[in-house]
């Protein structure tokens, strides 16, 4: 099995970016089968594909759709383009390469779950995607694709780009809700959950890129056809973005399930000459790490990820070879949860900085005997203690990275340098 | 109902409770911060953590409502834990200032350190230093490295004041409470947000630095700032009244009271009030104790008939216009008894919240006794009756706060044109002794002083307790009516057998972060 070109089928294709491009490939033409379609047939059909959200939970898409409660209130379809996680960019691909795709998506998850109202939130940094995705945006409108009685079916649907002001927490799906609403991004008390009470206080439904993307070839394929990749609980493809210490760093798109050495042995063209693979951080960088022995065991699915202590999240693959001191990396991951953190929940908000400022200490040669223990008790304390999961996100680095290179780390603390770089000065990217 | 099990002991709640109410209901102790009940849950301080059978993870309190069955505790080893931790979250970064905080004595930080803390802090590195005095209004003090960012004020300005002044700004570590530019937090409630702070973060510019709380008794009384009536506590010492914060009282206030509520206390104070009783005749000037004055005053309104008129306002309780009515009606022998309206035309705005056009704690109850009494003279009656010399007497039971009486000023000297002008009140007025003529002042006692019933806006009667004595010599009504009867009255009671004064930080056991904490 190699890299398979399902989703990403035509991104290489400059014209797939335009509405006649798009539909010279068969643009809309699976909108056009869906609004014929009962819309509780195309939530069948979405949960029997087994696609799960792209976005990093990993949960059932039509299962989350089915959650909508029927009380006659207006419904909201939000997709999360606030793609942010360190590691992460592969929607940025598929926004560039191919906005149709996920506006066709979006309109025919829209149409199952008879919403009328449809956002992309987009990262504020995402100036290039959000310029490609208005652009298509208005492209679907003029042509009718967008608006009242699309495609003469009688459905209307409204949808429109949306740019949060750039914050991590912004990818949360309630943190999302909040910023669209125009309050402080800060995620939100659950239960009452975004599908009973979301954006505006309605049942919503928040969906990755990916997710709502994937839609469109589940509607042309149907179940049986998305299923004929993946896994039997981790079906279809998945988009992967690959950086760090590899030759051929990227964006590529793979059957669930795939072998975790080979996309980074085949894909990627793996390591530098001479280098060893010393850890991958398989999912965004709030993933905890798994060391070289542990990746010739994984496969790129939700299962064997978990089973491992760590998940396949947003499909963020960092790759880090023995160049690198795991003090250093941890310390720069420890400064962007620091940074991130809304600060709303205390756990999460004084966690961070404790964290970080320990961190930073041992990266400056201040270490104490003591300080990972103690930085394994902040986030054993932090983990699970707050509204949202950036509380975890930052503990599991913590806790994978002391537990699993401890030696590294101890070794710093008492020489007072680094085992891998030695007295060299770690070239902060922060203050 | 829902019958729940809370620390192995079954309650009963109402359905649709959440568990931190469950506790609370039962008097079951539980560590909190941003949760309050007049507010929206926020979920934020992640202290209420308990363990719920069956769940692996712990739950915070206050957004987990009771199902039936529920098995809950707080009390096992990983909710112990968690608090601990929860707690030692709040104070890395918090300043160790309590010896110059005047929260200290009533903080929710202090007071749980106490209660679920008390271990060697773990944190080595260097504290966030955040900003100290921050103006955020005419009223209001933010010192912000003390916040925990609970966000109540926040919470309060959104849903209560509705005036949306406060923010969080930044994130992580570096937030803090602040005002929006160019709009101060000051709207007629901001010293709610004073009350709810469960830290030494939002202090009240009026009481900052001025009193230790330990040096002050408390006790529970009613405002007299309007109609509305809200329950309230106020805190004194020996040397008067320093604050007014209020006490919940669903039927009434709920949680909270308006700033100008909390000004009433000034006007109890020695020093704005009418200290000693005195009387000017033919351009002498005789001080003397009270009841002396208003025995001689008896001897002189004792059946004088009409020629007496007596003006009340509706500072006064129900007793007391009982006593003074029944006495002007039975002795004195006059039916011209006569209503001073302050404000007339604003007498029936209302904010929406708590404050009234009606700046007067007894209108109702005025009104009532004036109805049952058969007394229904008009203040025209009342002017003509002096300017035609058939009124030469007039007996005045003044205001007690007479900032809220704007036509002070020209009521004195409207009514001074008759003859003799009798005042009875408890403020010190410029208006009153620049009088010259035939004219006595008696001093009567504050609303804190005395005990009775007012009657507020919507009818509901509440009756107050005396809390301290703040002029010695002044007289209820009741008493001025006793004395002009020619009984003998004793101004400062004494304590009487069996009932005790009320105590240092009595009241305080009511604090909601010190739900068992004993008497002091």
């Amino acid at each position: 099995m190699a890299e398979i070109k399902y989703l990403s089928e035509h991104y290489s294709k400059p014209e797939f970016k335009t509405l006649d491009g798009y539909k010279k490939h068969g643009g809309y033409e699976q909108l056009a089968r869906a609004l014929k379609m009962e819309p509780q047939k195309i939530i069948d059909e979405v949960k029997a594909s087994g696609l799960r959200g792209r976005g990093g939970a990993g949960f059932a898409t039509g299962v989350k759709w089915g959650f909508l409660p029927n009380n006659g209130e207006p419904r909201y379809l939000l997709c999360n383009a606030d793609e942010s996680e360190p590691g992460t960019f592969k929607d940025r691909l598929m926004m560039e390469r191919a906005p149709h795709q996920l506006i066709e998506g979006m309109l025919i998850s829209a149409f199952a779950i008879k919403s009328k109202k449809a956002y992309i939130y987009i990262r504020g940094e995402y100036m290039g995607p959000a310029a490609i995705l208005e652009k298509a945006i208005a492209e679907a409108k003029a042509a009718g694709l967008i608006g009242k009685n699309i495609l003469g079916s009688g459905f209307d649907c409204d949808l429109d780009l949306y740019l949060g002001a750039g914050a991590y927490i912004c990818g949360e799906e309630t943190g999302m809700i909040s910023s669209l609403e125009g309050l402080k991004g800060q995620p939100k008390l659950k239960p009452p959950f975004p599908a009973v009470q979301g954006y505006l206080r309605k049942p919503t439904i928040v969906n990755n890129v990916e997710t709502l993307a994937a839609v469109v070839p589940i509607i042309r394929d149907g179940a049986a056809g998305y299923r004929k990749y993946g896994t039997e609980k981790s079906a279809g493809t998945k988009l992967f973005s690959i950086s760090g210490n590899v030759n051929k760093p990227g964006t590529y798109e793979v059957p669930l399930g795939y072998k975790l050495m080979d996309l980074i042995n085949i894909e990627c063209g793996g390591l530098k000459p001479g280098r060893k693979l010393k850890a991958v951080v398989p999912g965004g960088s709030s993933a905890p790490v798994i060391t070289a022995e542990e990746c010739e065991k994984a496969t790129l699915d939700y299962e064997c990820l978990a089973q491992m202590g760590t998940m396949l999240g947003s499909g963020a693959i960092i790759v880090i070879d023995d160049s690198n001191c795991m003090v250093d990396v941890l310390s720069t991951i420890s400064h962007f949860y620091h940074h991130e953190s809304c600060g709303q929940c205390t756990p999460c908000r004084e966690g961070t900085g404790w964290m970080e400022r320990i961190i930073h200490g041992i990266v400056h040669g201040h270490g104490n005997e003591g300080d990972l223990d103690l930085l394994i008790k902040i986030a054993d304390n932090m983990k699970g203690r707050t509204i949202c999961a950036l509380s975890d996100a930052a503990a599991l680095p913590v806790l994978s990275f002391v537990t699993k290179f401890r030696s590294e780390f101890e070794y710093f603390i008492r020489e007072k340098k680094s085992q891998v770089r030695g007295g060299q000065i770690y070239a902060q990217l922060h203050h | 109902m829902v019958t729940i099990t809370i620390n192995g002991k079954e309650v009963e709640v109402p359905e649709g409770s959440t568990i931190i109410e469950a506790f609370y209901q039962n008097k079951q102790d539980i560590a909190h911060y941003c949760w309050h009940p007049g507010l929206s849950i926020a979920g934020v301080c992640r202290l209420c953590m308990v363990e719920i059978e069956g769940n692996p993870r712990l739950q915070i309190a206050c957004n987990t409502q009771v199902m039936p069955g529920m098995k809950v505790n707080n009390q096992s080893a990983k909710v112990k834990d968690a608090v601990k931790w929860g707690l030692d979250f709040h104070l890395i970064n918090h300043p160790l200032d309590c010896p110059i905080c005047d929260q200290a004595g009533e903080c929710g930080l202090q007071d749980q350190y106490m209660k679920y803390g008390q271990y060697d802090s773990e944190m080595g590195e260097g504290k966030v230093k955040k900003h100290k005095v921050v103006d955020l209004g005419p009223r209001v003090v933010l010192d912000s490295e003390r916040c925990i960012l609970c966000s109540r004020c926040v919470r309060f300005t959104d849903e209560v004041s509705k005036t949306n002044e406060l923010g969080i700004f930044n994130r992580g570590d570096r937030a803090e409470v602040g005002t929006f530019d160019g709009k101060p937090l000051n709207n007629n409630y901001s010293q709610n947000v004073v009350d709810i702070c469960p830290v030494g973060a939002l202090t009240s510019k009026d009481f900052r630095f001025r009193q230790r709380v330990w040096f002050l008794k408390d006790a529970e009384t009613i405002c007299t700032g309007c109609s509305t009536g809200c329950s309230v506590k106020v805190y004194h010492n020996k040397e008067g009244l320093f604050r007014v914060k209020p006490v919940y009282n669903p039927a009434v206030n709920g949680h909270w009271m308006c700033d100008q509520g909390r000004d009433v206390y000034k006007f109890v104070n020695k020093d704005a009030r009418l200290l000693d009783a005195k009387v000017v005749s033919g351009g002498k000037t005789e001080h003397m104790q009270a009841t002396e004055l208003a025995k001689r005053l008896g001897t002189t309104l004792k059946g004088a008939g009409k020629s007496v008129a007596l003006v009340l306002t509706g500072a006064y309780t129900v007793e007391e216009y009982d006593a003074i009515l029944n006495y002007f009606k039975s002795e004195v022998q006059t039916s011209n008894v006569y209503h001073w309206i302050n404000n007339p035309e604003n007498f029936d705005t209302f904010d929406g919240l708590l404050l009234r056009g009606d700046r007067n704690p007894n209108t109702k109850g005025l009104a009532e006794a004036l109805s049952k009494n058969g007394f229904n003279g008009t203040w025209k009656e009342l002017t003509d009756g002096i300017s035609t010399g058939s009124i030469k007497t007039v007996v005045v039971a003044g205001p007690e706060n007479i900032a809220l009486f704007p036509d002070l000023k020209a009521k004195v000297s409207e009514l001074a044109r008759a003859a003799k002008l009798i005042w009875l009140g408890a403020a010190k007025s410029a208006d009153l002794e620049a009088l010259t003529g035939d004219v006595a002042l008696l001093p009567t006692k504050s609303y804190v002083e005395k005990s009775g019933t007012f009657v507020n806006h919507a009818g509901l009667r509440q009756t107050v307790k005396r809390v301290t004595t703040i002029v010695p010599g002044a007289l209820s009504l009741t008493e001025a009516v006793a004395a002009m009867k020619g009984e003998d009255v004793l101004a400062q009671p004494k304590q009487q057998a069996g009932v005790a004064s009320p105590t240092v930080g009595a009241g305080r056991v009511n604090n909601e972060f010190t739900l068992t904490r004993g008497v002091w």
